[in-house]
């Protein structure tokens, strides 16, 4: 039992993709497939040349932010979408109708159709490969070249997530909407 | 029990129909027209599903950014009337205004076929339709709207056969017990509808108490226009005294209902655009400028309220025609709210260099799409054809 979340020093982000490739071939994800479970976003620098903010040019690597007030948990109407005992947001294939609402509520667009079972996937925490296996970091954190990603659990005060969170800033996405998301970007 | 139950059945007054007989209608050019084209959209249909059973979701042209299109705008288009026909039925024998009990069996009847075509369409978005039936039950989500909806909307299927089965042999007190209990699940599963949309807190355009509201205003619009458009195809647009009373006071509630719509929409609008708030703004804006959105204020609302406030609704025939136009609007309505609600990204980041930010999303139907929605107002019609055939819907007096 834990809670499990991951803090993101996204300025440190380099957006070479290692996590995509590595969540990729840990999860199994389609080939080719574009933002499937994580991506990197990019911002574009502000202002005009040559005056540009570099410091506005970020890239913003996101996925699901395993939220505690989840709006896709709470619209599914099967009960397909639910919290684990780590309270990981997780997609139960063989309840999911394939009715999108989940896609639409979600304010972070991190559900998608998988074409292969047909159902709406997202990001696990590698809790069906990594975690399931015993181990304690997801893939994406495991194969980041510039440590962007710390994965953990909240609950435990002397996780490394916990400490960073009690000593660095950090912000949420979206955070008005009050789904209180577990994923911290640091700031 | 099971005897009592048989010879419930086994007396419902239902009239014995040929093939010959459904094919024996007056060859007029206009029964002719709504003949063909009931045929070809069916066949429409069946091209549809063959080709969605083929592609699955590929057929269509929804999109991870715009998940919902045409079906769900037509499911909803075919709810709303239902829902809508409900009320009108439901002013007769429910609420026991004599003037309208003239149309409550053909209403009620009207409202089961026009919820079983939205049925028939939805099966086909759905992706997994028999999953959904079985977990429905066997892990309801009773946070969903979805949920609400359709479970509610189920139940009140059943109340409006029963209600239909008891008009059919003139227990008036059954149906009117029935129909009140159906009316007010209807409006509770229509109104949960509409929460589908108001509950999306990550789309600000739609979010909050309007469409759950303005689902009932528009259904019981919905249902007038449609009790005109059958009520002209019954009477050949030659209304008896009695029909026209009934005409001449559903227009004017009309009158006021649509008055109210213009309020509804034109303070939504203005309060989406006021202030400037990210991510509703600009939306509202852009639907301004859509055609779309125009369709349905000119042909739902401007067009049939200036034909009632022409003579205060003493012109049947004319509104009719206005029901036509109100129809065709109402469906853009529907169509509106499913696209304008997804118009904008929920991301915003581009993902890949060289490429511009996400802006707008678009989305236009594909053929399957068309088809299948065709398909459900083929199904339609045909299944009120039958109907008619099968059972008497005019008033017993």
């Amino acid at each position: 039992m834990a809670r499990y979340g991951m803090a993101l020093d996204y300025k440190n982000c380099i957006n070479c993709k290692a996590c995509e490739v590595a969540c990729k071939e840990e999860n199994g994800v389609e080939l080719g497939a574009e933002k499937h479970r994580i991506w990197v976003g990019s911002n574009n620098p502000t202002g005009i040349w040559p005056n540009l903010d570099i410091t506005s040019a970020t890239f913003v690597p996101s996925q699901c932010q395993h939220c505690e007030d989840a709006p896709c948990q709470e619209v599914c109407p099967t009960q397909a979408t639910y919290y684990d005992e780590n309270h990981v947001v997780r997609v139960d294939s063989d309840k999911c109708i394939l009715c999108s609402y989940c896609m639409n509520a979600c304010p972070y667009d991190a559900r998608y159709v998988d074409d292969r079972t047909m159902t709406i996937d997202k990001c696990t925490f590698c809790s069906d490969t990594r975690l399931a296996r015993g181990e304690t970091t997801t893939a994406c954190q495991n194969t980041c070249p510039t440590k962007v990603r710390t994965f953990g659990d909240l609950d435990d005060y002397d996780s490394e997530i916990s400490q960073l969170l009690r000593t660095r800033e950090h912000f949420s996405l979206k955070a008005h909407l009050g789904t209180n998301p577990k994923l911290f970007y640091l700031t | 029990m099971i005897a009592k139950a048989k010879e419930f059945i086994t007396t419902i007054p239902v009239n014995k129909v040929s093939i010959k007989d459904l094919l024996s209608f007056e060859k007029s050019p206009r029964n002719m027209l709504v003949a063909v084209l009931t045929v070809a959209f069916i066949a429409l249909f069946v091209i549809g599903v063959a080709n969605y059973l083929i592609h699955s979701h590929h057929a269509y042209n929804v999109t991870r950014q715009h998940p919902w299109g045409l079906l769900i705008a037509v499911y909803i288009f075919f709810v709303v009337s239902s829902t809508g026909l409900c009320i009108i039925g439901s002013l007769g024998d429910v609420f026991g205004f004599k003037d309208y009990e003239l149309i409550s069996k053909r209403a009620i009847f009207g409202s089961i076929v026009t919820i079983l075509a939205g049925f028939a369409v939805i099966a086909f978005e759905i992706g997994h339709p028999v999953t959904m039936l079985i977990y429905n039950v066997l892990s309801p989500g009773l946070t969903s709207a979805i949920w609400w909806m359709g479970t509610l909307y189920g139940i009140y299927l059943t109340f409006m056969i029963v209600e239909f089965i008891f008009l059919l042999k003139g227990d008036m007190k059954s149906a009117k017990r029935f129909g009140l209990i159906g009316l007010l699940v209807g409006l509770a599963a229509h109104s949960n509808l509409g929460s589908v949309f108001g509950f999306l807190n990550a789309r600000p355009i739609s979010n909050g108490v309007f469409y759950p509201t303005y689902f009932i205003l528009t259904a019981f619009i919905t249902g007038i226009y449609l009790a005109y458009i059958m009520m002209g195809f019954r009477y050949k647009l030659d209304f008896s005294a009695e029909v026209k009373k009934m005409l001449e006071g559903l227009a004017k509630i009309q009158g006021l209902l649509i008055s109210i719509l213009i309020f509804f929409v034109a303070w939504k609008m203005l309060t989406d655009v006021y202030g400037g708030m990210p991510n509703r703004a600009e939306v509202a804006v852009h639907i301004f400028h859509s055609w779309t959105f125009w369709a349905e204020v000119i042909l739902a609302m401007i067009i049939p309220l200036f034909i009632i406030l022409r003579d205060m609704g003493k012109s049947p025939i004319l509104f009719f025609w206005a029901s036509l136009s109100g129809m065709v609007g109402v469906f853009f309505m529907r169509y509106n709210l499913v696209h304008d609600t997804q118009l904008k990204p929920l991301q915003m980041m581009k993902i890949e260099e060289y490429q511009l930010p996400p802006e707008w999303v678009h989305y236009f139907p594909s053929m399957t799409e068309i088809m299948i929605s065709l398909g459900g107002l083929g199904l339609c019609i045909a299944m009120y054809y039958v109907g008619t055939k099968l059972f008497n819907l005019d008033s017993d007096h």
